[in-house]
């Protein structure tokens, strides 16, 4: 067996531009929490299921564990630790969260909280207020195993509700 | 003072109490949702290494030989470790239960692989990829042996020992009796027969296990950060069995993504991370895969309840005899007979029942070993209400009229049960008759003939849940069982008036950053936003017993609040002094030592921690600098919170699925330190009883391998299939506990567990269907379906 050799990316992580070496077998996940420290992004089954390593790439939702950091590669990625304002303020979706209680042992948040910012963002503004049911059907794909989503379901209504206003 | 007078003058004195009983957000929310949480693999130390583990394929087999060569020749590889070579510098775990065989178990196997999974050797390497291409390269030499798979016929003739330091597979088996329980059944009417039988599970918190040890060779001191639901007793095994004192080991546990009861024991894995972080003098992580999560981390629930009900025509119930079983898999992190033994001293749930026995029968098998998944009892509840259940169909009664005569009231407690526990201001006939105003039973029986009418089929169920929550060491003394049930905090009010709390507890998503500083502001007149909580960390924390049951609030916040109010008489003491006014005029009320009556006297707090511990001089005569306060609190032999749960469902005949349509919980967990809180977690422990009833099942195939290795197998609870859950609250102060918390955190699951599958049964009922085999999956409730229509 011969140690991988690294390869050269430049990546745009949070608005910063990045140019790193990495293996070619090293996962995006891993490429963001080892390497460039950004440990909120979390890492729940390194098979695709539980959406807890959900980034923004490219503005749209991926699973950083089904990614290599090489497919990254010229390409712009937002982690939960880029949501927040400049100024520290948090986003609706991160004060909603807050606010509604939900999240417990906070390990599902930054990946639910990614994946709802990507889903009010994509949604078509005309489609009228959020129900209950589309967000369950939006948001069923990432697993939380504290909450009962009952909160996440509520906090992802009140983000959207304010998101809508403004 | 009658007890109920004693439970209004608590409640009157908790409603003067302006934090206790506010659903304030939490404060440790901030660094999760920006994602500045610090979780135990986002924690890197210079100079760090990696583990992977080397496991066995096989469900039963004799190690011949490991030959490591080829893994240390791969470069990165820094070591291999074998259980024969750790068992040269550790010690054994060994697990006691009284009057069964001890058993024990090596940090890693030396002889004989016990499951599929199990972990045989140890690779060390600079990063993980290369440790886990160095576990490739480790060759191990298998002698395979038939698997022990099926508990019941474990210790048959010609089955081969799991455990050959055991005398038999089948580990305990023994009888508790109350009452007169021959008499029971020879004065019956009937005999009731019912069965519950659970699948085997698993605790898949979102972070799994995960460790990483340092050794300071300097200070010879060993540092092990991970999740640790009872960080101190991890401390005392792991000096233990590393062969230090217990001053040379700190244990923190930094912000645990989910325990749920399994990141209690020491797990081999972490020990042998340990023991090589001491041997090699490096930091080594170790961070589990979710394959190894639900492979050969701690399973659980694989238990079975089978009942007789001693009974009188008119529905009066004289006596229970109950057989339990239970598959603890191949090694015991705990007493093998410790959880179905609970199972068996609260099978008579919310029922007045005089007479009863219960077996257990534990046994030793080739599978992953057991744990404690939140609610070890989780079917308990199913178990004692469904039983009613069955004597009302079987006498033809009104199953809801029938318990409800069976069922303790108020009115009733103090009472003792028939195993000898305290039952005290529960209200279970209150709650369910409460559920039962709030939901009427006779429209919906008229709706349901309807909906049969159109092959509709739809169902209610009713839980009454009795949960025990805080076990006192007298607990721990009667089951013989090594332990206590005592908790420390530490409360400090520091030189600016900022004030320190830290406790034996250890959260694990229960926000007690935020309730413990709930109750401690309260005893002291602050706010929370003043009140700084750190837990987890042994060279802070008091030794505490840490969290595990649902013993956060009355034990862990009762201690807290005890602590505060010790020092809350050293600050009332010195304002006193400074006021020259009696201890008893005063108060303190934001951050301030006022009078009680005049207006205008009063000392800030700060000024009187300022001379605490700047002018100590100038403090009462005798008394001493400083403001910390310490002490320990020893709870009641046992307290109870309990709840009612309905839920209705409707079962589509078509393709087997259940959709839950209302799910309501009336739950008394006593006075509430922050109900928001509490009601998330009725949320979760109601969504964790759902995924038992309907989806969730860890399966091995007949050689003994795991076939539910991945997410995609083992199907959790989802968004979609969890409905909105409504809580409700009756609080009913306990009179026994500091402020008269009782608790809770189990119970919602015991609750769903049993209110979702009374539920479906009552569904499938018309149609002739009987359930009694956990998980209610499309595909068996599709079987029962056709086998009653073609029966
Ligand atoms: S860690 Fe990527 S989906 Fe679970
Ligand atoms: S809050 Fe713990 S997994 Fe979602």
């Amino acid at each position: 067996m011969t140690a991988p050799k690294p390869r050269t990316i430049q990546v745009t992580v949070n608005g910063e531009t990045i140019t790193a070496s990495v293996p070619d077998r090293k996962l995006l996940c891993d490429f963001l929490r080892e390497d460039l420290s950004l440990t909120g992004t979390h890492v729940g089954c390194e098979h695709g299921v539980c959406g807890a390593c959900t980034v923004l790439v490219e503005g749209r939702p991926a699973r950083s564990c089904l990614m290599l950091a090489v497919q990254a590669d010229g390409r712009a990625i937002t982690t939960i630790e880029g949501v927040s304002g400049p100024d520290g303020s948090l986003h609706p979706v991160q004060r909603a969260f807050h606010e509604q209680h939900a999240l417990q042992c906070g390990f599902c948040t930054p990946g639910f909280i990614i994946s709802t910012i990507a889903y009010l963002e994509e949604r078509d503004p005309s489609a009228g207020p959020v129900s209950e049911d589309e967000v369950r059907e939006h948001l069923s794909g990432t697993l939380c195993r504290c909450t009962g989503y009952t909160n996440i379901v509520r906090a992802v209504c009140q983000a959207a509700a304010e998101l809508s206003e403004s | 003072m009658s007890k109920a007078e004693e439970s209004a003058d608590v409640a009157a004195s908790v409603a003067e109490q302006p934090f206790i009983g506010q659903r304030l957000p939490r404060k440790e929310d901030r660094r999760f949702v920006i994602g500045k949480g610090r979780f135990t693999d986002d924690i890197s130390v210079p100079g760090m290494l990696h583990a992977a583990f080397v496991r066995s394929p096989h469900a039963h087999a004799r190690i011949r030989s490991i030959d490591t060569e080829a893994a240390l020749k791969l470069p990165g590889v820094v070591a291999v470790i074998t259980g024969r070579e750790l068992a040269e510098f550790t010690s054994p775990f060994v697990c006691q239960q009284e009057g069964a065989a001890p058993m024990e178990m090596d940090a890693l196997p030396v002889d004989k692989a016990r499951f599929a999974g199990d972990p045989v050797a140890c690779v060390v390497a600079v990063d993980r990829y290369v440790a886990e291409d160095g576990v490739d390269l480790v060759e191990v030499d298998w002698d395979a042996l038939p698997p022990v798979l099926d508990m019941h016929h474990a210790s048959d003739p010609g089955v081969p020992l799991v455990d050959e330091k055991i005398p038999s597979n089948l580990h305990t088996r023994e009888t508790h009796r109350y009452g007169d329980i021959d008499g029971a059944f020879a004065r019956a009417d009937r005999v009731v027969k019912a069965e519950f039988r659970s699948q085997r599970l698993t605790h898949v918190p979102i972070e799994t296990r995960s460790v990483v040890a340092t050794w300071d060779e300097g200070r010879e001191e060993l540092t092990y950060y991970g999740a640790a639901q009872t960080a101190h007793i991890l401390r005392t095994t792991l000096a233990d069995r590393l062969g230090l004192s217990e001053n040379q080991v700190r244990v923190v546990s930094p912000d645990v993504g989910g325990g749920f009861g399994l990141k209690l024991p020491l797990f081999r894995e972490e020990f042998t991370v340990a023991a090589m972080a001491m041997r090699l003098k490096r930091p080594i992580k170790w961070v589990e895969d979710r394959l190894e999560n639900l492979t050969a981390s701690n399973h659980a629930r694989d238990d079975a309840v089978s009942v007789e009900v001693a009974v009188l025509n008119d529905g009066t119930v004289l006596g229970v005899r109950a057989n339990l079983w239970a598959d603890f898999g191949a090694y015991a992190f705990y007493p093998p007979s410790y959880i179905i033994n609970v199972i068996g001293w609260l099978l008579l749930g919310a029922y007045k029942i005089d007479n009863y026995e219960y077996t257990v029968n534990v046994a030793i098998t080739n599978k992953c070993p057991a744990g404690t998944l939140r609610a070890p009892m989780a079917i308990v509840t199913w178990a004692s209400d469904g039983m009613m259940h069955r004597v009302a169909e079987e006498l033809g009664l009104d199953p809801f009229e029938l318990r409800r005569k069976n069922m303790l009231s108020l009115d009733d407690q103090p009472y003792q049960s028939a195993p000898g526990y305290p039952y005290e201001a529960l209200t279970l006939r209150e709650g369910f008759d409460e559920t039962l105003a709030k939901f009427d039973i006779d429209a919906f029986r008229r709706e349901q003939a309807d909906a049969a009418e159109k092959g509709r089929l739809i169902g209610v169920g009713i839980a009454s849940v009795v949960e025990p929550t805080t076990y006192g060491s007298a607990w721990y003394k009667a089951s013989g069982d090594d332990g206590s049930g005592h908790e420390a905090a530490t409360v400090k009010l520091e030189p600016t008036g900022a004030i320190n709390v830290t406790a034996g507890i250890v959260g694990t998503g229960q926000g007690y950053e935020t309730s413990l500083a709930q109750v401690v502001a309260d005893a002291l007149g602050s706010s929370p936003a003043n009140v700084d909580v750190r837990l987890g960390d042994t060279y802070i924390a008091p030794y505490g017993m840490g969290s595990r049951g649902s013993r956060g609030a009355a034990a862990g916040h009762g201690v807290a609040y005890l602590a505060a109010m010790d020092l809350r008489e050293k600050v009332l003491g010195i304002g006193a002094h400074l006021l020259q006014r009696p201890a008893e005029s005063l108060k303190i009320v934001n951050d301030e030592v006022v009078t009680r009556s005049d207006v205008g006297v009063s000392v800030p707090v700060r000024e009187i921690a300022r001379i605490a511990y700047n002018d100590p001089t100038s403090l009462p005569d005798g008394m001493l600098p400083g403001l910390e306060a310490h002490r320990t609190y020893d709870p009641p032999f046992m307290t109870f919170s309990n709840a009612t749960h309905l839920c209705q469902v409707e079962v589509d005949a078509e393709t087997g699925g259940v959709t839950i349509v209302k799910y309501r919980v009336h739950e008394d967990a006593g006075t509430l330190i922050n109900p928001m809180i509490v009601d998330g977690q009725v949320h979760g422990g109601v969504s964790m009883g759902i995924g038992q009833v309907l989806l969730e099942e860890t399966r091995y195939d007949e050689q003994g391998m795991n076939v539910s290795a991945t997410l995609a197998d083992y199907l959790m609870p989802t968004m979609d299939t969890v409905p909105m859950i409504e809580v409700e609250h009756l609080e009913t102060p306990n009179p026994n506990t500091p402020q008269g918390i009782k608790g809770m955190a189990e119970g919602p699951v015991q609750g769903a567990v049993a209110s979702v599958a009374l539920a479906v049964q009552d569904a499938v009922a018309r149609s002739g269907g009987r359930l009694e085999q956990l998980p209610f999956t499309p595909s068996r409730l599709l079987g029962v379906l056709r086998a009653s229509r073609s029966g």
